[in-house]
């Protein structure tokens, strides 16, 4: 697809203009839709959103207009919106572009969303670690406020302090409350009684970000992008991992893997091979470099078991050993679990001791499966999805890489025999380091 | 409540149920006869939150297995259990073994090995044998969160059972998680000691042996226990309590839940007070005084006969001073014995007592359920009767507006719209409250009722068995022939101590050497409510049955009441059911001593037998003036008194030295929290440190009585 066909919707003049200026940003249309929202009754912006099937772009794939519908509109309490903005899924990094560049695209769709759901309190909660994102967004309030765009809605920029658990939407309402950073159980769901006890929407950065375009371009013409009816839009692809050129693409949904991580990011370096990708971020089903061609929508990665989630593409290529990226996924989850719930506080810990002990070489046969059924015992027994976020990976990298795990327990050691690298594509695990780490005994 | 509820139709396990529609789900499968196990899901904790994943169910409909605790019964549910479902067997045996995990197996030699349901739920739905070959995860252990309470991290499974009640129940929040992930562990806050009138509940709601009770600790195996039904008799709200027995000694108290009373929860005193039982100077041998040579042990023979020889030689001019902790049976075989036998009418009651709270009568639940509750009086709630301080804050939980009025006045505001008000009188007179009930017509109100707390926990009964003996009316004998101190609160009670030096010879019942020495002429060794048979009468006018758990070292006072009793012709019977079938004719209405039964019902509330009493207002503080004296109010705190002042373990608990002000009185005297002050009065002077407290109400400051013994009621107060 050549450059210039390509629909650019939430990133739209970033690339011509400081749109972080709120002149410049009114200069191509901004805050238009927001008055032509304002105008409309609160249930027509909705029916705007459900024309567009604009679908939660924070990973659930939900539909944002049904969502708002859920907010009951004769609420005796106060109703809120919530933004995530707590943006810290391993492999994605597109949020802090849109809160960076597009400063204004998000808070125009975060007030055309509070209209839409008569409410007059938004929070925007951002991971503790995005200073200069925050600064930039609190710029661009202050120039909204000034401006008196608000029209008596309170915005909120809270900033978290650091706790993955703190992007799953309850343990987000947990922590703006002041409370310890832990999921909630569902139902009551927030929709009903989320922050305060009170009727909360809760809504990723790009889906806000998405919402001023659709008023603006008409619900109906973005449904036309993208691969309709379900995929619909353009979304900000963070492709990453072992390709030339990283980044965030803003491109529309149905484009194949292939074609993003060889025609747009530039293939692998090095004239190395593509051994596997993953397609949402660190918590989704891996993919062989055989199922590339699939085209990136809900549907098409949901019939290969695994989800197109943050839209995060991680390329992994072939000097990775699956088992050490098996490991440093695990010791991720096992560091952010919040330890509320069993499964995942126990689970994720106990993995991890048995991937050290593979990579070491010192596995027993049977430790294989039992590492697949510790996956398949956190599976859908947890509080929230982060036990799912670490069993999934984990599960598809056994199953799909059986081979590289097996060799690891017959030659007693890892194969590649210290040439494996996880560079550019996980952190090192001391980077935590300033945290309280687990102590995993040898 | 008219209003039928909507019943739904469950199926769990494929047997119908009928539930109210909202019932849980580990209720309503309760209501098919199924079990789902949970550890951390306790409704009296406030709502389900779903940690432990031990009660996960197959629900039609949804495709992972769904924490049941945190569902509702709908009409057409259909649930499968583990015992229908592999879904939910395997579901829950995953929970077993990732539990057991990190789970020591030190069960041989853990407190609650035996009567642990973690061990339990483990041999009905957990895996048989453990795949975990790795070291486990260690902690620092036992770590004494308190003096009281020993924490083991390790066999902890985070079910936040005891979080939870320190936020909501006992609302201190002392109790917090800290870290996260594998490496959650539960702490005090700040690393402080967990200091509180309820602290010891969590050693019971504890699912595992990780919180466990210091003074129990490897004392005893759930095998060689007995475990005995009884009531508390430390304080007026007679929480039902299970008392456990080691060869004969009691070695624990727990709460027996009555959900009208205690709803399940017991404060610290009624919990570890018991070791007062074998506490060095305790009395087992009657002590006569001998010229010269103080107290020495005589048989019972020369007792019973000593005592004789004094009652007689006072010739009726005797005046009895009462515990208010005695039985019902006791007091009233005392008062028969003195007042038949030897014509002594005189007492000196624990209380006052007002029966005309009678028609307001409620069951002290029904606090919790209230639309506002008034506080009268100056003193706090919690040092009277614990437990009614719990159920104020589920009343404010539930919605209720909490209204502090010490004096009564000014309530129309804020009781405006309420339906379901409950007067708590915590000081002042009853008469007091029951005038504010009859003023807010309380009785006539679905749900509205009036306590007032006592400062005993069997003022009333004593007072009524007192009275039931004899119609004669008093007279105050002057010399005093002989003083009769029944009891260790009346021998530790200063009034009591100055009516001594009137007497001529004093005969104490107590249990200890140090009440006993330097006044009393005969001693005769007194009980404990946890070695009597008999009843007891609580705030609410309830009557339960305490029950003798271990044997008293000594006969009991009835024993030897009887044995005198023969000796003036006056039959008493030696058996507490005898007794109190002579005195249930003429005070309780005929009840039968059967029939207290193991949860006492409360009587129902007798009808307004007088108009609206015109009843006195609460006593007036006056007018606060900057630099004037202070109104004191010397309360008596929980932690004291003769039993927790022998418990070692207990004296943390003690009322700091601390003086509460209002606020205007504090800065008028330019005085902060934490200042040292000088407290005089009547020419004495102590030294304690300030507490500013803003629900005081200006003019009156508040002390733990101990602190400021034999002061008078006015009080001047510097900063030092």
């Amino acid at each position: 697809m050549a450059e210039a066909k390509r629909p650019v919707v939430v990133l739209a003049g970033a690339g011509d203009h400081d749109l972080t200026k709120l002149a410049e940003y009114r200069s191509i249309g901004g805050y238009d839709a927001l008055a032509k929202a304002r105008a409309m009754e609160p249930s027509a912006v909705i029916d705007e959103l459900n024309a567009s099937n604009l679908r939660g772009r924070g990973g659930a794939f939900f539909a944002t207009g049904k969502k708002a519908s859920f907010i009951p509109a004769d609420s005796p309490k106060a109703t809120y919106l919530t933004v995530n903005a707590d943006e810290s899924e391993p492999g994605t990094f597109k949020d802090r572009e849109i809160m960076l560049r597009v400063p204004h695209r998000l808070l125009e769709g975060c007030l055309i969303t509070a209209h839409a759901i008569r409410s007059r309190h938004v929070f925007l909660y951002i991971r503790g670690e995005y200073l200069e994102e925050f600064e930039t967004l609190r710029a661009a309030l202050d120039e909204v406020r000034g401006a008196g765009l608000l029209s008596g809605v309170t915005v909120v920029l809270h900033r978290g302090a650091g706790a993955y658990i703190c992007g799953e939407e309850t343990g987000l309402l947990e922590s703006l409350e002041g409370k310890r950073g832990q999921p909630r159980s569902k139902p009551p769901f927030p929709a009903i009684q989320g922050l305060y006890a009170s009727p909360t929407l809760i809504n990723n950065v790009e889906t806000m970000a998405t919402v001023a375009p659709i008023m603006a371009m008409g619900g109906t013409e973005y449904a036309k992008l993208g691969a309709p009816p379900d995929s619909t839009g353009t979304r900000l692809f963070c492709v990453s991992g072992n390709v030339v050129n990283a980044g965030n693409y803003e491109l529309p949904m149905g484009m194949t893997i292939r074609e993003v991580l060889f025609d747009i990011a530039g293939g692998v370096p090095d004239g190395r091979e593509l051994k596997a990708v993953i397609p949402g971020g660190s918590s989704m089903p891996i993919l062989t470099a055989d199922q590339i061609d699939t085209p990136l929508t809900h549907d098409a990665l949901r019939a290969l078991d695994t989800f197109l989630g943050a839209a995060a593409l991680i390329a992994i290529d072939d000097r990775c050993c699956m088992v050490q990226l098996g490991l440093r996924v695990a010791q991720f989850y096992m560091h952010e679990s919040c330890g509320k719930c069993t499964p995942c506080r126990e689970g994720t810990r106990w993995m991890v001791q048995i991937l050290e002990k593979i990579e070491a070489g010192r596995a027993e046969q049977s430790e294989l499966d039992l590492l697949l059924d510790v996956c398949d015992r956190i599976l859908g027994h947890c509080l929230c999805p982060l036990g799912d976020a670490a069993a999934m990976p984990i599960a598809s990298y056994v199953t799909k890489f059986r081979d590289e795990f097996q060799q690891h327990v017959d030659l007693g050691a890892c194969p590649f025999a210290g040439s494996s690298t996880l560079d550019d594509l996980f952190a090192p695990v001391n980077q935590h380091s300033r945290h309280p780490t687990v102590e995993v005994p040898a | 409540m008219s209003a039928q509820p909507e019943l739904v139709t469950v199926t769990v396990d494929g047997r119908e149920v009928q539930v109210a529609k909202g019932t849980g789900l580990v209720e309503t499968a309760m209501a098919a006869g199924i079990e789902i196990p949970v550890f951390c899901y306790e409704p009296r904790l406030g709502p389900a939150v779903g940690a432990c994943r031990m009660c996960l169910c197959d629900v039609e409909g949804m495709p992972k297995p769904m924490a049941a605790c945190t569902m509702t019964a709908q009409d057409g549910m259909v649930v499968r259990t583990a015992l229908t479902s592999e879904k939910a067997a395997n579901a829950q045996n995953a929970t077993l073994e990732f539990l057991l995990v990190n789970h020591p197996l030190d069960c041989p030699v853990c407190d609650k090995g035996g009567e642990c349901p973690l061990q339990d739920l483990t041999f009905r739905y957990g895996p048989g044998s453990t795949r975990m070959t790795f070291p486990k995860r260690t902690f620092d252990k036992p770590i004494p969160i308190s003096p009281l309470i020993a924490l083991d991290r390790e066999r902890c499974i985070l079910c936040y059972r005891c979080t939870r009640f320190s936020e909501n129940v006992s609302e201190d929040g002392q109790l917090v998680a800290v870290n996260r992930g594998a490496q959650s562990m539960i702490a005090t806050f700040g690393d402080e000691p967990y200091r509180g009138a309820f602290t010891g509940n969590v050693t019971e709601i504890c699912p595992v042996g990780a919180l466990t009770s210091t003074q129990y600790r490897f004392l005893a195996r759930p095998w060689e226990i007995q475990n005995v039904p009884s009531v508390c008799g430390l304080c007026p709200v007679g929480c039902n309590v299970s008392v456990t027995l080691r060869e004969g000694k009691v070695r624990r108290i727990q709460s027996r839940n009555h959900h009208d009373v205690d709803g399940g929860w017991l404060c610290d005193k009624g919990r570890y007070a018991y070791s007062h039982l074998y506490a060095r100077d305790r009395i087992t041998d009657p002590l006569s005084r001998a010229p010269r040579r103080g107290l020495r042990e005589v048989s019972w023979d020369d007792a019973v006969e000593e005592a004789e020889r004094l009652i007689r030689k006072a010739e009726g001019r005797i005046v009895t001073a009462l515990s208010g902790s005695e039985t019902v049976e006791q007091a009233y075989a005392l008062a028969k014995l003195l007042r038949q036998g030897a014509g002594a009418h005189e007492a000196v009651l624990p209380e006052e007592v007002d029966e005309s709270l009678d028609c307001f009568r409620l069951p002290l639940s029904a606090i919790a359920g209230a639309d506002a509750v008034v506080i009268t009086g100056h003193e706090p709630v919690v040092e009277r009767a614990p437990i009614v301080d719990l159920w104020i804050r589920a009343a404010r939980r539930n919605g209720a507006t909490i209204v502090a009025s010490p004096d009564g006045e000014n309530l129309s505001r804020a009781l405006r719209g309420k339906e379901r008000v409950v007067v708590v009188g915590s000081g002042g007179s009853p008469r007091h409250t029951s005038a504010l009930a009859h003023r807010l017509k309380l009785d006539t109100k679905d749900g509205g009722g009036a306590f007032h707390l006592p400062q005993t926990a069997n003022g009333r009964g004593v007072a009524e068995a007192w009275s039931a003996a004899s119609d004669e009316e008093p007279t105050t004998p002057e010399p005093i022939g002989l003083l009769i101190v029944s009891g260790d609160e009346a021998a530790a009670n200063p009034d009591v101590r100055a009516l001594a030096e009137r007497s001529e010879s004093v005969l104490a019942i107590t249990m200890f050497q140090g009440l006993a020495s330097g006044w009393a002429d005969l001693v005769l060794p007194g009980t404990s409510y946890l070695e009597r048979d008999g009843s007891y009468v609580n705030i609410e006018g309830r009557i339960q049955r305490v029950r003798r758990t271990s044997i008293p070292p000594a006969p009991d006072e009835l024993a030897w009441i009887a044995k005198l009793g023969e000796r003036f012709g006056v039959a008493i019977s030696p058996y507490p059911a005898a007794v109190f079938a002579e005195l249930s004719e003429k005070i309780f209405g005929g009840i039968a001593f059967g029939e207290i039964g193991e949860r006492a019902s409360l009587p129902p509330r007798p009808p307004r037998t007088h108009g609206v009493a015109a009843g006195p207002a609460l006593e007036k503080i006056p007018e606060a003036k900057p630099r004037g004296p202070l109104h004191l109010v010397a309360y008596r705190a929980l932690f004291s008194g003769p039993a927790v002042e022998r418990v070692p373990e207990l004296q943390f608990q003690r009322p700091p030295p601390e003086i509460e002000l209002a606020p205007f009185d504090a800065d008028n005297r330019r005085i902060r929290t934490g200042d040292a002050v000088v407290v005089s009065s009547n020419g004495t002077s102590v030294e304690l440190r300030a507490r500013v407290t803003r629900s005081l109400t200006p003019g009156v400051a508040r002390v733990a009585q101990e602190h400021l013994p034999g002061f008078r009621q006015k009080v001047l107060v510097k900063k030092k």
